[in-house]
């Protein structure tokens, strides 16, 4: 009898030691088709990280991101231009790694990633199947419609008309980016373009290309985007970030001459004419001397003002033991100064206005890139990880200081995919951040 | 399971929890008078197996040794001359989380088992003096989401506990009135590991922070029996800020950022264990049944913010400042116990704790909700000197969306706990 008690209270605690069930998140594509997405681009949107476009970070590009995203909303498969070489396609990819300066002392910092890179003409060799990710990097607005980009004959003329990176999967000799992504019979698209309309020209300190015109810029928008949607596909187009706030411009300071001793100080004062020149030095941090045709002391040189920005490729051990930068004025290639910077944004300003009139007339999703990067500049959290714009340490950026980390691109599809929720009512759900890696520290 | 899978299908606790959001409803509206409910956070209520089995009320009772943790003044009252009791409780716990919207993205935790026990063990001195000593583990935490979840750069894995030895006096001023006081010797350790978002060739880092200390309190209570059959309980036990000193802070990270957190580091912190204001009253409707109410308000608010101190800072590792800001909670029980013969006696109850975290800075290391606990209890007595006390808990801890804003972490959380417990009491 009271065993039976006994034994009524032991069943019921296996009865109910259940584990917590919890509804689950259901994707919707809303008012949108996610069957067939393509995505349009350059370098961000085809993965190029770490200087290269490599296996491991091309499989982590936002597009391929979204694309895997959008596959639980009804979205289908996705194909890249797989790179099948780690140490990528082209040389130049970089890794962390100790390396020795002038003055022998020995510090953390990019260095060449080696290994070996498939370099040409294996790089140019045709993948051989048609793909979904159109993001060639290099390609401005009007490269995505220019006839011949993605011909190989192209590759030998001076100055280049084709892209590498396109020859590897273009569809023949003549077609365009455009015409490719459209015969890939898109319901749904991404445009990113524009960034290296502004870049080309910033990342060469505005000596080694120029800013694209406000007319080509928006002829070719307008091409793109008309045929983008001439059969009804929806889509988003993302706007440009103020390219100067990416690491590239802002990781050496514009002061960043650090003079120790007064005997330094005082020799350089004399050299520059006691402050006859407008250059003067102190004990402790100063601006650094540039080369300026213009500068109006008239000898070609001048200090550099607060906020002008130098590129995070100035050869460093220069300006510690060959005297740039102090005894010798930095090259202006090396520097984008205050005419420059106001150039690009006034052509970054311009053309994000193109691409949100464009965005509203063909009433597609807009994504604000550019806020989002003025965001990343006071920083940002996700799940505990903590982002900022800082060279390497802020985890957005890639070692190159200009292309997105894995985690970078993990946080910008997010981004994209609100906006596509947003515009079309639908239910993608997003990444976990920490899912992507992060720098890969030695 | 099948019975599982049948629950779930009928989903009968979602209907359950329901109603029982409209009682609870009810009950709040009842409780706020009181400003406040009892316990959640990382407190545990297991401390006698008659006592659980009646919604964990105990404040006014004097059934044996155990009175000593309940209420120090029932102690007086106790009958035998000598009593002792010991039991234990396992914890089975689970929490279910599902990521902010828009994301697929759901983790559980694999908890450990939980073992809080008690031991206690009280004699008559005199008519009216009593005397005896409680151990017991009023606080801790066991707890694992993993070492790869979502949310693993705040917490992976925690182990807190504390183990209280209580010495403990009683004496009986009349017959209606019996006050009581126990020193609380309180000894704490935790173990917490979360993963760091700094990597290298093999994954995540990582920190473990652990360590122990001993602190003091005290635990007070009067009891009042004004009139047959009624009792009443006053309880109070004291903060005790566990202070600790000097723990190990072990940093698992790349070698070429080893500068920036030094592997052998050490760190203070303090966590403290919130004072509780108890008051009870039961009730003996017949000579076979017996109701009891009891209010315990936790002084939760002592839990602003949980720090750690490093000794040696780096600018990558400066002192860690998480904001708790817990609020004061009043937990209402109910239970009553009949007893059918000498022999046996059965017993219900339930209660409500409402959560003490602040809704924006719920932290998944402590992912304590609005819990609701059902529990049963059956004593049986083979002999007359020995009882056999088992009793059991079900807690519901209900879904609610949760963040942890300083890390932009959040979702909707919901619990299930399962304790079994078993205990013996021996009274001569």
């Amino acid at each position: 009898m009271k065993s039976r008690y006994i034994a009524y209270f032991l069943l019921l605690l296996v009865a109910v030691s259940c584990e917590p069930k919890i509804d689950e998140f259901t994707p919707s594509a809303g008012s949108a088709d996610f069957s067939r997405y393509v995505s349009l681009g350059n370098s961000l949107t085809a993965g190029y990280a770490d200087g290269a476009l490599y296996t491991s970070g091309q499989s982590f590009s936002y597009a391929n991101i979204i694309a895997g995203q959008l596959a639980l909303a009804g979205g289908g498969n996705f194909v890249q231009p797989v790179v099948t070489n780690e140490d990528g396609l082209l040389p130049g990819k970089l890794k962390l790694g100790i390396s020795t300066n002038c003055l022998g002392v020995s510090g953390l910092g990019p260095v060449s990633a080696g290994g070996s890179p498939t370099g040409l003409p294996g790089a140019v060799a045709p993948v051989g199947y048609s793909v979904h990710n159109f993001g060639v990097p290099g390609a401005k607005s009007y490269h995505l419609v220019a006839p011949g980009y993605g011909n190989p004959a192209g590759l030998l003329t001076n100055p280049m008309t084709a892209n590498p990176y396109f020859v590897r999967f273009a569809s023949s000799p003549t077609t365009t980016v455009v015409a490719d992504a459209m015969a890939a019979g898109p319901t749904f698209f991404s445009l990113w373009i524009g960034n290296n309309d502004v870049l080309g020209y910033s990342t060469t300190g505005g000596a080694g290309d120029v800013i694209t015109g406000q007319d080509l810029f928006s002829g070719a928008l307008t091409g793109i985007v008309n045929a983008m949607t001439s059969t009804g596909a929806k889509g988003f187009i993302a706007n440009i970030p103020d390219v100067t706030s990416v690491p590239f411009f802002t990781t050496i300071p514009y002061n960043g001459l650090v003079l120790t001793q007064q005997a330094q100080v005082d020799a350089l004062n004399q050299a520059y004419g006691s402050g006859l020149l407008g250059i003067n030095f102190v004990l402790g941090q100063n601006p650094f001397v540039i080369s300026d045709p213009t500068s109006p002391n008239g000898i070609g040189m001048r200090q550099l003002e607060q906020g002008e920005l130098v590129l995070l490729t100035l050869p460093q051990d220069s300006i510690r033991c060959a005297g740039w930068g102090s005894q010798k004025a930095i090259p202006g290639y090396y520097i984008l100064d205050a005419s420059e910077i106001n150039a690009v944004k006034i052509a970054t300003q311009a053309f994000n206005q193109t691409l949100s009139n464009l965005a509203d007339s063909k009433g597609l999703a807009y994504v604000d890139a550019n806020s989002f990067m003025a965001k990343a500049k006071t920083g940002l959290v996700y799940d505990g990880i903590k982002f900022s714009v800082t060279y390497v340490t802020g985890g957005i950026f890639s070692l190159d200081g200009i292309h997105l980390s894995p985690r970078g691109n993990a946080v910008i599809a997010n981004y994209f995919i609100d906006a596509i929720n947003e515009k079309y009512g639908s239910g993608v759900p997003h990444v976990n951040v920490g899912d992507y890696p992060g720098i890969v520290f030695p | 399971m099948y019975i599982c899978s049948y629950l779930h299908s009928n989903s009968f606790f979602n209907q359950t929890e329901q109603t029982m959001r409209k009682l609870i409803t009810l009950l709040v509206v009842f409780t706020t008078l009181y400003n406040g409910v009892f316990a959640g956070g990382y407190q545990v209520g297991l401390h006698g197996q008659k006592q659980i089995g009646m919604g964990l009320v105990g404040t006014s009772l004097s059934l044996d040794a155990s009175s000593m943790f309940y209420n120090p003044g029932g102690l007086s009252f106790m009958k035998p001359s000598f009593s002792f009791s010991a039991g234990v409780s396992p914890i089975r716990s689970f929490t279910i989380y599902r990521k902010n919207e828009p994301s697929t993205y759901t983790a559980m935790t694999e908890n450990p088992l939980g073992t809080p026990f008690y031991f206690y063990g009280a004699a008559k001195i005199s008519d009216r003096f009593s005397a005896g000593l409680a151990v017991n583990t009023p606080y801790g935490n066991s707890l694992s989401w993993g070492k790869t979840w979502d949310g693993r750069y705040l917490i992976q894995d925690l182990s807190l506990r504390a183990i209280f030895f209580q010495p403990t006096v009683s004496f009986k001023v009349n017959d209606m009135i019996g006050i009581g006081v126990g020193f609380v010797y309180a000894t704490g350790k935790f173990d917490l590991t979360k993963a760091l978002p700094v990597a290298g060739a093999d994954g995540d880092g990582n920190v473990n922070l652990n360590g122990s200390t001993a602190e003091m309190g005290f635990n007070a209570g009067v009891m009042i029996k004004p009139v047959e059959n009624l009792s009443i309980g006053v309880d109070f036990r004291s903060k005790i800020m566990m202070d600790v000193e000097g723990a190990d802070a072990t940093f698992s990270v790349p070698a070429s950022l080893a500068g920036n957190f030094p592997a052998d580091n050490k760190f203070s912190t303090s966590l403290p264990l919130p004072a509780n204001l108890d008051l009870g009253v039961s009730y003996n409707v017949t000579e076979d049944l017996m109701l009891a109410l009891s209010l315990n308000y936790v002084f939760w608010s002592v839990y602003d913010s949980l720090i750690f101190d490093f000794e040696t800072n780096t600018p990558a590792l400066p002192d860690s400042r998480n904001p708790r800001l817990y609020e004061n909670k009043l937990i209402v029980r109910v239970g009553g116990e009949y007893t059918l013969n000498e022999k046996l006696a059965f017993r219900a109850g339930g209660y409500y704790d409402p959560t003490p975290v602040n809704e924006d800075y719920f932290s998944p290391e402590t992912p304590s909700l609005n819990n609701l606990g059902l529990t049963l209890g059956l004593s049986y007595n083979p002999i007359e000197k020995l009882s056999i006390d088992l009793s059991f808990l079900y807690i519901m801890g209900m879904e609610a969306d949760k963040q942890y804003t300083p890390d932009n972490f959040g979702g909707t959380f919901k619990s299930r706990v399962y304790i079994p417990g078993i205990g013996l009491t021996y009274n001569f």
